[in-house]
């Protein structure tokens, strides 16, 4: 590793939970704004991971902050192989060991609200999973090698080749970030009839970690949107953004669905248009490098 | 010195199960130490002997051909008689077939002069798992029948090792024979033996299954015989690798011979249990949890894959390849379906072993070097693996009584050990950096030229995920009732630990297992090396690359984070929440009802047994399934 990738680390390390938090921060304010209130500060979620930090270590048993440390570990590696241009579909499997461990992690509680909470999260997994590797397929056939690095010298966005995975996409971004109507796992508002859900009985510094490895999963996340159109980094960001506030609006303006009502528009729906553009990728066979 | 180890791991093997017959029950432990012991020492020093080919000429071919002739007329005789004394007529059929068959290959099919055994790099391999995995699994059942017979009232231990013996000794044969008469002995011989393990209780439940497993390998080995006779009498080939040289060739000798490959790719599916053949292997979970264990993973299923990867060199690029690939991915995704809708925790692993010989096959199918790399080190992972998995189902079913994934909550308070052994089995076959998934992954991109096939393997894999996730959660979640089971025999924890740990070893030499054993034999089989290399740890094709010390290493670390900040942050236990009030009087683990009495929380994961259900798609799998082979063996005859 020379010195530049020794940079990279150190600042994705210190610059993802930066920008993770003020994105939460922001949710915060916009979710706030448009039920009415006048809502907390931007850095509110810094102030509560604070909190959590000095707050006592409260467990039901020894391991469950195992899967916190493994959940917060894996999505990091996922953010950084995303910044090294790794293989994508490798990032896709690294990051379900992160999904899994977060699963395992409320599961291992015990605790009857948590177990079910972790079932409906591996609902997610089923729903969401084939649309990603259908994405990361997407980005091997426009570039011949799964390797990102040639998304980033590509000239062409993904984006004009992609735009039915781009839809489906964005509704794995929905899913994965827990926001109506997909939020019965576990939420960061209080609406829904789990208690907690997954997270039950995380509480103190167990759930601070959880806290952090979300700000960097937003990061990631929106990296993978970010890559529609990595040829311009300007544009993919702003859509990236974009996108994120589209996830934050659809939170406020929808109820809750049952699981199955997602299952079925995944693997009927998501998973067809996601098809259809594949299949459109194989017989044009068109390339943007 | 090759000659002498390819004889001793036929005749030591059926030395022991003779061993096994005559001696008493309690010189069995032994017994099964020392041929775990030899199992190790033999197979390494196969390895050791390196490649290479050991012809038998003149008398002592005459010899071991009437040997062959005497026993292949044996079994023929037993099915028969077995299958008269039972009174099941569709066995008694196929084995009249069989017996026609073979009377015909006698008298009209051209006779051999020599006979010979092929060692090559996938030979060690799978000699590697056979003697090594198999003999762990002998050595985990010494410390598991006993209780099991107990349970059922049994006293048949005699029967039951020397069947196990004699099976480890047939797949011997099987994996180093070149001839394809004298394969066709020991492949008669696994399913033999197949039969008597699982009508191993000897009620009517293990005697039909037993029954079905036997007429559908007799199926699988009526159609392999076929391909034989035609492979000897049209084109005068009698040696597996003599199939290769002659289809390596050129397009035209390729498909004159793809119709009797194909229809020696048709006896590896029902022996590998491919759809729509399945049915065999899910009534062979009534047997004893160490045959499940040797048929799934050292044994039988790998001899069909075995196969059909050997004749890769006669379908690489055809259309026969293409349709054999899509009729493994199709079995991969439907039986990751159906997986997900199993609570029998033997269930969910008997169709996980069969969805992923059905993606080995859709790798051998594809046929690019990368894919048929992927296929071998696919066969060697997921042996070690499935063996461990079921062992461990096995052991737990002892521990709890049960073998329902429901029952499974609190096993890591109940059995700390063997929970951690399981989910280390269950972590390996779907989560990177384990072989399982590195294979996957690699099968995944060698295949992502090929959109039906790779959209199969992507939605597979999404079940696949989705399976093991639930049991891993279920097995890992501790409930608050607090009752440890000692229940810790050497035996069966040595085989356990054994295995477990041979899992983390393999995943981190992966490169070095495919440097010495895989990419020379992807050179022998199609003239052609895959273009992958590895350096720092990272394996790196034509199109990816994977970083796998990387992720032991961020695991490692894991690790140890978690165990530095353990003690910063002070824990202080509590009982998990039960909605407060609800709950605080008898245990609270109870909730209060609306008539003031008091239910237990009952939690159970998700099965969508209404769309994956077995009653919704076997009958759809079935369909597509012949669909598909009857397309694989047109793609054989045009």
């Amino acid at each position: 590793m020379d010195m530049n990738s020794v940079l990279t680390v150190v600042l994705v390390l210190i610059g993802a939970p930066i920008i993770g938090c003020l994105a939460s921060g922001i949710d915060r304010r916009i979710t706030a704004r448009l039920q009415g209130r006048v809502g907390p500060p931007i850095l509110q979620p810094y102030y509560d991971v604070r909190k959590l930090l000095s707050k006592d270590n409260m467990i039901v048993n020894e391991s469950q902050n195992f899967y916190v440390v493994v959940y917060l570990i894996f999505i990091i590696l996922s953010l950084l192989m995303l910044v090294f241009k790794a293989d994508i579909l490798m990032i896709v499997f690294v990051y379900t060991v992160a999904s899994i461990a977060l699963i395992v992690g409320g599961m291992s509680t015990g605790s009857p609200f948590a177990r079910v909470g972790s079932s409906r999260e591996i609902m997610a997994i089923l729903s969401y999973e084939p649309v990603l590797l259908l994405y990361a397929l997407a980005i091997y056939l426009l570039t011949g090698t799964f390797k990102l690095s040639a998304v980033l010298d590509a000239s062409t966005p993904v984006l004009m080749y992609t735009p039915l995975i781009f839809i489906a996409m964005l509704v794995v971004l929905n899913i994965k970030l827990k926001k109506s109507p997909f939020d019965y796992s576990t939420s960061h508002h209080a609406h829904q009839e789990l208690v907690k859900g997954m997270l039950t009985e995380y509480s103190g510094p167990g759930f601070a970690i959880i806290e952090i490895a979300h700000f960097y999963e937003y990061v990631f996340l929106t990296g993978l949107i970010f890559l529609f159109w990595a040829a311009n980094p300007l544009i993919g960001a702003l859509i990236a953004i974009v996108a994120y506030l589209l996830v934050i609006v659809i939170d406020n303006i929808t109820a809750r669905v049952y699981w199955q009502w997602m299952l079925k528009l995944s693997w009927t729906f998501l998973l067809a248009i996601s098809i259809v553009n594949i299949a459109f990728l194989y017989f044009s066979g068109v390339k943007i490098v | 010195m090759i000659e002498t180890t390819i004889m001793l791991l036929l005749a030591v093997p059926l030395l022991f199960s003779f061993l096994f017959l005559g001696l008493g029950k309690s010189m069995y432990k032994i017994l099964a130490w020392a041929f775990f012991i030899f199992g190790v020492f033999a197979s390494v020093q196969l390895i050791r002997d390196g490649v290479g080919v050991y012809v038998i000429t003149g008398s002592e071919f005459a010899m071991f051909e009437n040997i062959v002739l005497v026993l292949e007329v044996l079994v023929v005789l037993f099915i028969i008689g077995v299958a008269a004394k039972y009174k099941n007529w569709p066995t008694l059929v196929l084995g009249l077939i069989s017996a026609a068959v073979f009377a015909y290959t006698f008298t009209n099919v051209p006779a051999v002069e020599s006979a010979s055994f092929n060692i090559d790099q996938f030979s060690q391999v799978m000699i590697l798992i056979v003697n090594i995995v198999g003999t762990a699994i002998i050595l985990f059942a010494t410390g598991y029948m006993d209780e099991y017979e107990e349970h059922r009232h049994l006293n048949r231990q005699r029967t039951f090792y020397f069947t196990m013996s004699f099976f480890l000794a047939s797949m011997n044969g099987l994996v180093m024979v070149d001839t394809l008469g004298w394969l066709f002995l020991f492949w008669e011989l696994t399913t033999l033996c197949s039969f008597v393990l699982i009508s191993y209780n000897m009620d009517k439940e293990g005697i039909d299954n037993g029954f079905r497993a036997l007429a559908l390998n007799l199926v699988g080995g009526i159609a392999l015989s076929v391909g034989i006779i035609l492979l000897a009498t049209n084109y005068d080939i009698s040696t597996l690798s003599g199939i290769g040289t002659y289809a390596g060739t050129d397009a035209a000798a390729m498909a004159a011979v793809a119709l009797p490959v194909a229809l020696l790719c048709i006896g590896g599916f029902a022996k590998s249990a491919q759809m729509p053949f399945q049915s065999w292997l899910l009534g062979a979970m009534v047997a004893p949890t160490p045959v499940s264990a040797l048929l799934h993973s050292s044994t039988m299923v790998n001899a069909g894959v075995f196969l059909v990867v050997k004749l890769v060199p006669a379908f690489a690029g055809t259309g026969l390849g293409t349709a054999i690939a899509v009729y493994g991915g199709f079995t991969f995704v439907m039986c990751s379906a159906l997986a997900l809708s199993q609570r029998n925790a033997k269930r969910v692993l008997a169709y996980s072993t069969i969805a992923n010989l059905g993606l080995i096959i859709a790798s051998a199918g594809i046929g690019t070097p990368l894919a048929v790399a992927a296929a071998i080190m696919l066969i060697l992972f997921h042996a070690i693996s499935k063996a461990l998995l079921f062992l461990c189902t096995g052991e737990i079913e002892h521990t709890i009584e049960s073998r329902d994934i429901e029952d499974m909550p609190g096993l890591i308070k109940k059995a700390p050990l063997l929970s951690t052994l399981a989910a280390l089995g269950m972590v390996s076959m779907l989560l990177p950096p384990f072989g399982v998934l590195l294979t996957k992954w690699v099968s995944m991109e060698a295949a992502s030229e090929n959109p039906i096939v790779i959209i199969f393997l992507i939605l597979g894999s999404a079940l696949t995920t989705v399976y093991y996730a639930k049991w891993l959660g279920t097995i890992m979640s501790s409930t608050m009732d607090k009752n440890e089971v000692h229940h810790k025999k050497p035996e069966t924890y040595f085989s356990l630990s054994f295995l477990g740990l041979s899992i983390v070893v393999t995943s981190i030499l992966v490169f070095q297992i495919y440097d010495y054993f895989v990419r020379p034999q992807v050179e022998i089989l199609l003239n052609a090396a895959p273009n992958v290399s590895g350096q720092a740890g990272i394996i790196a094709s034509e199109i990816g690359e994977f970083a796998y010390a990387a992720i032991f290493a961020v695991i490692a670390l894991a690790i140890i984070l978690y165990l530095a900040t353990k003690s910063m942050f002070t824990p202080r236990k509590a009982d998990y929440y039960m909605c407060g009030e609800n709950n605080m009087e008898r245990d609270k683990l109870m909730f209060r009802n609306g008539l003031c009495s008091y239910d237990k929380s009952n939690v159970s994961n998700i099965y969508l047994q209404n769309t994956f259900g077995e009653s919704k798609l076997t009958t759809i799998g079935y369909a597509i399934s012949i669909i598909l082979i009857v397309i694989t063996l047109a793609g054989g005859v045009l």
